[in-house]
């Protein structure tokens, strides 16, 4: 796939689960935009849109290193369940980025790749520097992690999702 | 009691990454891993995961874009869409091949071409008789010890052959053998064989150029073939062609001597 500003939204997407902040997400996509620009100019183009979820990811890392740092196993964790679809129903995206930024790295970033719904595997494990197996560990923690956080926020009854709290 | 972890398979561990959306061109191992928990017992627990994860991406395709930062989307020159450039393109080892490729091809074409152009009426009967130098044995000719220019009364006493002379460049080489045979193309061809560099001497019927008239040439013209390169000059409608195994210059050193 050619690397065009058709890709953008997706990598501004990426920022905004990473950093879950509008205005650290804007600040890590328009870096990573104009160092693009940078190397086109100067005739040294990114060789691939996988560079520029590289690149952002980087600086997301960076920007958001300042807050507090999740730690990795503090999550409870529960089955995915079968009303999950109704319940993730009820949220809004700037949630799902806030719980999302706050995973400890490399769940954070292999979360927000897998659901943007954008790489094959192949690509995930290049971007994330990984193997399938622990790409497949941090996704299922994480969808377990999620689902626990979404029965302690949410509640579903007959159909119909409430808010809990 | 502590619950015991099981390791899981690979297949497992691929369905805990299964694509959200199934695309062309998804890995085989992806492919039979999903299959196979489809018609298994697990196939409502994959179920569930598929709808959270399609829900999840369904909330990520939502988060809203701000208008300012959507200018930047339809900014198409702000990232060019990468051409490959001419220098890239030529550098690529494929691309090399094909270059060589067609310029070994031009190189042999063009060859042809000057060839042809530069031929004497005749040359494709030479180089015939060039083959048949490659292939022949010494033992097929009747053996015979002689000079060579004697050979021009046998062939016309014996085989009423006209004009079949070799010229005096060649006249006193000592032969091996001889021989007088029919070709389906050259005709009635002198075939000798001479000690000296194991040459061989032939002389055929001249060929007509495309009038029809038969033009006698008394410089030396060359023919090579796999290796073989025979000189030819035409006299009174025949062609004597001195055949060596080498290049051109093999056959000069003897014209030239001559010359001397």
């Amino acid at each position: 796939m050619a690397v065009t500003t058709k890709n953008l939204p997706q990598l501004y997407r990426f920022c905004f689960l990473m950093t879950g902040d509008a205005a650290k997400a804007q600040t890590a996509f328009q870096d990573t935009v104009r160092d693009a620009a940078t190397r086109t100019d100067a005739d040294e183009p990114p060789p691939d849109r996988l560079w520029f979820f590289r690149e952002a990811r980087e600086r997301c890392i960076a920007v958001t290193e300042e807050g507090i740092q999740a730690e990795p196993g503090l999550l409870e964790e529960a089955e995915i369940s079968p009303d999950a679809a109704a319940q993730i129903a009820t949220l809004t995206p700037e949630q799902l980025a806030v719980w999302i930024s706050a995973a400890p790295e490399p769940q954070r970033s292999a979360m927000a790749l897998f659901y943007l719904d954008e790489f094959t595997l192949p690509e995930l494990l290049s971007l994330l520097d990984m193997k399938a197996g622990e790409l497949s560990d941090l996704v299922c923690s994480g969808r377990r992690q999620f689902q626990s956080w979404l029965d302690s926020t949410t509640a579903y009854y007959g159909g119909e999702a409430h808010h809990a709290g | 009691m502590e619950e015991k972890r099981i390791m899981p398979d690979k297949s497992e561990l691929l369905l805990g990454c299964a694509p959200i959306t199934e695309r062309p061109g998804m890995d085989r191992a992806m492919r039979v891993a999903i299959n196979q928990v489809r018609h298994s017992k697990k196939a409502a627990t994959f179920g569930h995961q598929q709808a959270f994860d399609k829900a999840l991406a369904k909330l990520v395709r939502n988060i809203p874009v701000d208008e300012q930062l959507a200018e930047w989307f339809v900014k198409e020159n702000l990232v060019p869409v990468v051409r490959r450039g001419w220098k890239k393109i030529v550098r690529n080892p494929v691309m090399i091949a094909i270059g060589i490729a067609l310029l070994v091809i031009g190189g042999v074409t063009a060859y042809r071409v000057y060839e042809k152009l530069h031929d004497f009426p005749g040359a494709d009967k030479a180089r015939r008789l060039l083959s048949v130098a490659a292939s022949n044995r010494s033992v097929l000719l009747d053996p015979l010890q002689t000079d060579a220019g004697a050979l021009s009364d046998l062939f016309f006493m014996k085989h009423h052959l006209e004009h079949y002379d070799v010229p005096t460049e060649f006249a006193q080489f000592k032969t091996l053998g001889s021989r007088v045979f029919d070709d389906d193309e050259v005709r009635r061809v002198a075939q000798i064989w001479v000690k000296e560099k194991r040459m061989q001497f032939f002389l055929f019927p001249a060929e007509p150029d495309k009038e029809g008239k038969i033009n006698d040439f008394s410089d030396w013209r060359f023919v090579e073939l796999e290796g073989w390169t025979g000189a030819v000059t035409q006299r009174n409608g025949v062609c004597f062609m001195a055949v060596i195994r080498g290049g051109e210059k093999d056959l000069r050193a003897y014209l030239e001597k001559k010359n001397a």
